[in-house]
């Protein structure tokens, strides 16, 4: 099993209409991912990709069961959206709306904790458990079923660190994208702790950037309760102080924020420091000795 | 957006929280409307302003001239020194630290409150974490009334009615406005109630779309004060909406997402390259933005040589290599274009790229070496 989601997940799509909406709805179709209904106001009664689609998301619900949903609405409506869809008691959602005001987002997480739900996000590109289910929009075909956990902040760092392992014949379990802050639903640290309990994975490749301090309680996490070997490329190294680089949480504020101390705190924490992408399958490689 | 002070005290009087007297001033030959003893304070976006000389008392006209001549050609931590705010001289009995903001660890927001206000509040929070009392807030009840009971009792603050409203003003400016931090350093406690000294906000760019006038005045009034020396690239970026961030270098670098574009400035300074800017797209790029963005990146003189990162995911590169043709086709200035190009449509794009005599690579680090090498050779 991989971690959060699986082969029988099924799954809502919101903003199933939409361009961005209806262009990934298929991929992940098509990719294997058990997509049982879809939701944009107005449309309902229509069908992408033969997937019903419904006005509100209490008449999907009553005509199918969902465990997970994935959000395209866009940041000014994300808000209402994840409401809806977490009151009718799904178990995941992922938000990959960029820009969501942070006050929205603290309400959205705060809503989720109290009905138990899990969000992912926002400006997420979702998570792929290659060959099992994807919910989100990575390029599938740079990833590979296989034992290698991956989180990132970065979507396309994700990407690329997915390429260059499955290039080198290394596959992974599952590929998490917790999005790009400043205000997370899921964090590295849970994150990590699901990995850690994951029959599937082995080694647990953890991205980070500058910015922050999640990747400290990250580091404090593996040094107290993991005993899977993590590998951690944290990337922004360049950053000069206080510019926001891309990403909304990619900003120094105080000295916690900076590469070089986060590197310190995963070192301490007994995590392996990669460099560069192509640097990580060798040191997956002598760990598998 | 992180306002200016002068700013700030606006929106605080605005809400009806008191603040000193005060006249904004841009040069040394109006001084009028200033009422003294008065205090002078350089209006920049940073911190610790007052320990680099960027706050200084004239007790009469004849010396305020010169103090205000003085500041205003001098620059603090790389912010050249636009405008002063004078104020009033306020008798101070006691000094408070007061904020609310964001708590980005527990996800919720946190009201905070000191008794050792006035001096630098980084230094107590990590010398004596004990001095300052924070309360959670549950985000969708707001601030209620037993916690700033309770953090009054804290600050030993006798009057309660007046700390309430100053509670509740503070957490309105901050509901109502987007903001992520308003924070009022130090609250003076002067016979006549709570007087805020200075103040620090940050508003959410995520939500300017809700506060359009508020956002476009502020930035208005901050272009027209100090960000002057921005060059072409930046002022290009911020019409399209670009995220741009100029550094020293001389290789432009254009990614499509904040991660790879991280890792490419990395990897191009291990490799003794040194980026001019860093630049992403995100997800939602197509043709146009694409063509959009390397102008803004070619706009700057500086740049030598142009190295694109590309690992579609959202974006597709059969579309990323449109936008590319069409810009070489419009604007050459003869700068070498390095390209890395993988991810969706990757074929259909380096297609057309070879078509149009440019060749992508399909490694990140073999992209980066090559643009050094270009550098050399240009």
């Amino acid at each position: 099993m991989a971690i959060l989601i699986d082969k029988p997940t099924r799954v809502l799509v919101q903003g199933i209409t939409g361009n961005v909406g209806s262009f990934q709805t298929q991929i992940m179709k098509a990719y294997g991912t058990n997509i049982v209904a879809g939701v944009t106001p107005g449309k309902g009664g229509a069908e992408v990709d033969g997937i019903p689609v419904y006005d509100l998301v209490e008449e999907a619900a009553r005509e199918h069961d969902f465990d997970a949903a994935i959000s395209f609405v866009p940041a000014r409506f994300a808000k209402e959206a994840a409401v809806e869809v977490i009151s009718s008691g799904v178990r995941l959602l992922v938000m990959t709306a960029e820009g969501m005001p942070d006050q929205d987002v603290l309400a959205v997480v705060h809503y989720a904790t109290i009905k138990g739900a899990t969000v992912l996000g926002p400006d997420t590109p979702g998570l792929i458990s290659p060959g099992k289910c994807k919910l989100g929009v990575h390029p599938h075909f740079l990833f590979k079923e296989g034992r290698v956990g991956i989180l990132s902040k970065s979507g396309s760092l994700s990407y690329e660190v997915g390429r260059v392992l499955t290039g080198n014949g290394i596959g992974q379990s599952t590929v998490v994208g917790i999005g790009g802050g400043p205000i997370w639903g899921l964090s590295q640290e849970s994150v990590l702790k699901k990995f850690e309990e994951d029959p599937e994975t082995e080694v647990i490749v953890l991205l980070g950037e500058v910015g922050g301090t999640m990747e400290h309680d990250a580091a404090a996490f593996i040094r107290n309760h993991m005993n899977k070997p993590v590998i951690a490329l944290i990337v922004g190294r360049t950053a000069p102080k206080g510019v926001q680089m891309g990403h909304a949480g990619a900003i120094i504020e105080g000295e916690e924020g900076t590469v070089e101390s986060k590197i310190r705190a995963m070192k301490n924490a007994g995590a392996m420091i990669a460099r560069s992408s192509i640097a990580i399958p060798a040191i997956i490689k002598k760990l598998g000795g | 957006m992180r306002l200016l002070e002068f700013q700030a005290k606006r929106i605080l009087r605005e809400q009806g929280i008191a603040v000193p007297k005060s006249v904004l001033i841009s040069s040394s030959e109006n001084l009028e409307g200033v009422s003294f003893p008065a205090v002078f304070k350089a209006q920049i976006p940073v911190g610790g302003r007052g320990k680099a000389g960027g706050v200084r008392v004239a007790e009469k006209t004849a010396e305020a001239a010169s103090i205000v001549e003085e500041l205003l050609t001098s620059t603090i931590k790389g912010h050249p020194i636009q405008a002063l705010l004078a104020e009033e001289f306020v008798e101070v009995r006691r000094e408070l630290y007061i904020a609310y903001l964001i708590d980005k660890k527990a996800n919720l927001p946190i009201l905070m409150g000191s008794s050792a206000g006035g001096v630098d509040i980084e230094e107590v929070a990590k010398k004596t974490p004990e001095k300052i009392i924070k309360k959670y807030v549950d985000p969708t009840l707001g601030v209620q009334d037993f916690v700033i009971r309770s953090l009054a009792k804290a600050l030993r603050i006798d009057e309660l009615q007046g700390f309430r409203s100053l509670t509740h003003r503070i957490c309105t400016i901050f509901q109502e406005r987007d903001a992520t931090l308003v924070e009022i350093n130090p609250v003076a406690v002067t016979p006549n109630g709570f007087v805020a000294l200075d103040a620090k906000i940050l508003l959410d760019d995520k939500a300017a779309y809700r506060h359009r006038d508020l956002f476009d005045d502020l930035q208005g009034e901050q272009r027209r004060l100090g960000r002057r020396g921005r060059i072409r690239s930046e002022e290009l970026a911020e019409e399209r909406g670009i995220t741009y961030v100029p550094l020293e270098g001389d290789i432009g670098i254009i990614a499509d997402g904040a991660g790879t574009g991280m890792l490419t400035v990395d990897l191009l300074h291990e490799a003794g390259g040194r980026a001019a800017n860093f630049c992403e797209m995100g997800g939602l790029a197509n043709a146009e933005i694409m063509r959009q963005t390397m102008e803004v990146v070619l706009a700057n003189p500086q740049v030598k040589v142009l190295l694109i990162s590309l690992i579609g995911g959202l974006t597709r590169m059969d579309e990323m290599a449109d936008g590319i043709v069409q810009c070489i086709g419009q604007i050459n200035r003869g700068v070498p274009m390095v390209i890395r190009m993988c991810g969706t449509k990757a074929d259909v794009g380096k297609q057309r790229l070879r078509e149009a005599g440019v060749e992508a690579f399909e490694d990140l680090q073999e992209a980066v070496r090559v643009a050094v090498e270009r550098l050399k050779e240009s």
